[in-house]
């Protein structure tokens, strides 16, 4: 290293420009910005939050819309069943229709939310809180096609205790 | 969480580093305001991470990733350097301040040193890393960080030899 010490001892002689007078000022306001603003890592969380519901909030309506739409459509054969019956003596149409085959409800959570008065009631009651998902299918006899709708579900439960 | 202290701690800690973190950012950005810009986000980036600029080695790092990126950023820019760098001189000169004909006869052979050697001359000579910082903000080994400067300071040599 030694054949290169005096060449080391020039570079060090040279001297790199200043940089401008406003870039600490840059610098400042910069770090400044994220002190205003120190809500940057909680702000995606509340986007997050919001979008979640957004998002529980449409399933659930598209949720309704289908049982809504699934519910009609079963009703209406049965509104009509005099006037087919009166018209076509052939029950056997009938099975080329999908049918309610089956509901189950599985409750999955549930949360004692402790007593309660409501509605300045004087006896307290015991606000339960379960989550539920109940699916409804229906089947085709005749295709064997099946169709299953499924959705979660939130129900709040009184139950009124009694004192001693 | 901040205080006065830990403001005047990154004004004194950049105030010293800032003249060799500006001549590094240099090598990759030709213009000393866009050297400003990538030494402004990295400082500002990393100061907010780390508060302190005990891991030097990080620091350059973040300077060298962030003024690749800067580069890149920019479809037109990028053409634009790349037409520069593929013009007769295909190194990127540092900034210095000049006081004679030796200087600027130095400063004329470092910009001949390939990238990879005058990157680890820049970090050595001007910002005093030592060859560890240089092989972590470089992700090289110390034996090769200093293999490269050896080599650049043979090369330099040779070229101020050839010079006269």
């Amino acid at each position: 290293m030694n054949d290169f010490s005096q060449l080391e001892d020039q570079l060090r002689k040279l001297r790199p420009a200043q940089p401008s007078a406003d870039l600490v000022a840059r610098i400042e306001r910069a770090l400044d910005d994220e002190v205003s603003t120190p809500t940057a890592a909680v702000l995606p969380r509340e986007r997050r939050f919001h979008f979640n519901w957004l998002s529980l909030g449409l399933g659930l309506a598209a949720a309704a819309a289908l049982v809504l739409f699934a519910f009609i459509r079963l009703q209406q054969p049965l509104k009509k069943t005099p006037s087919v019956a009166s018209t076509s003596p052939a029950p056997t149409t009938l099975t080329d229709q999908f049918v309610a085959a089956g509901l189950t409800q599985v409750v999955y959570h549930t949360r004692d939310e402790g007593l309660h008065f409501p509605n300045n009631s004087e006896q307290p009651m015991r606000r339960v809180r379960s989550q539920t998902r109940e699916t409804f299918q229906w089947r085709n006899p005749k295709t064997g096609a099946t169709l299953r709708i499924s959705y979660a579900k939130e129900n709040v439960s009184l139950i009124p205790v009694s004192g001693q | 969480m901040q205080n006065v202290a830990t403001d005047e701690n990154w004004k004194t800690c950049f105030s010293q580093l800032a003249p060799g973190l500006v001549l590094f950012a240099r090598q990759w950005t030709r213009s000393a305001a866009d050297a400003e810009d990538v030494v402004q986000e990295a400082f500002v980036k990393f100061w907010r991470r780390h508060h302190d600029i005990g891991n030097r080695g990080l620091l350059y790092a973040t300077v060298r990733s962030i003024a690749l990126d800067f580069i890149r950023r920019d479809s037109r820019r990028a053409r634009r350097e790349a037409t520069a760098l593929s013009d007769v001189d295909p190194t990127v000169p540092p900034a210095f301040d000049i006081k004679d004909d030796s200087q600027r006869a130095l400063v004329a052979a470092l910009d001949l040193l390939p990238e990879e050697q005058r990157e680890v001359l820049v970090m050595k000579i001007w910002n005093e890393l030592t060859f560890a910082e240089i092989a972590s903000a470089l992700e090289i080994s110390q034996n090769t960080a200093a293999s490269r400067y050896r080599y650049a300071l043979a090369a330099l040599k040779k070229n101020l030899s050839a010079a006269l």
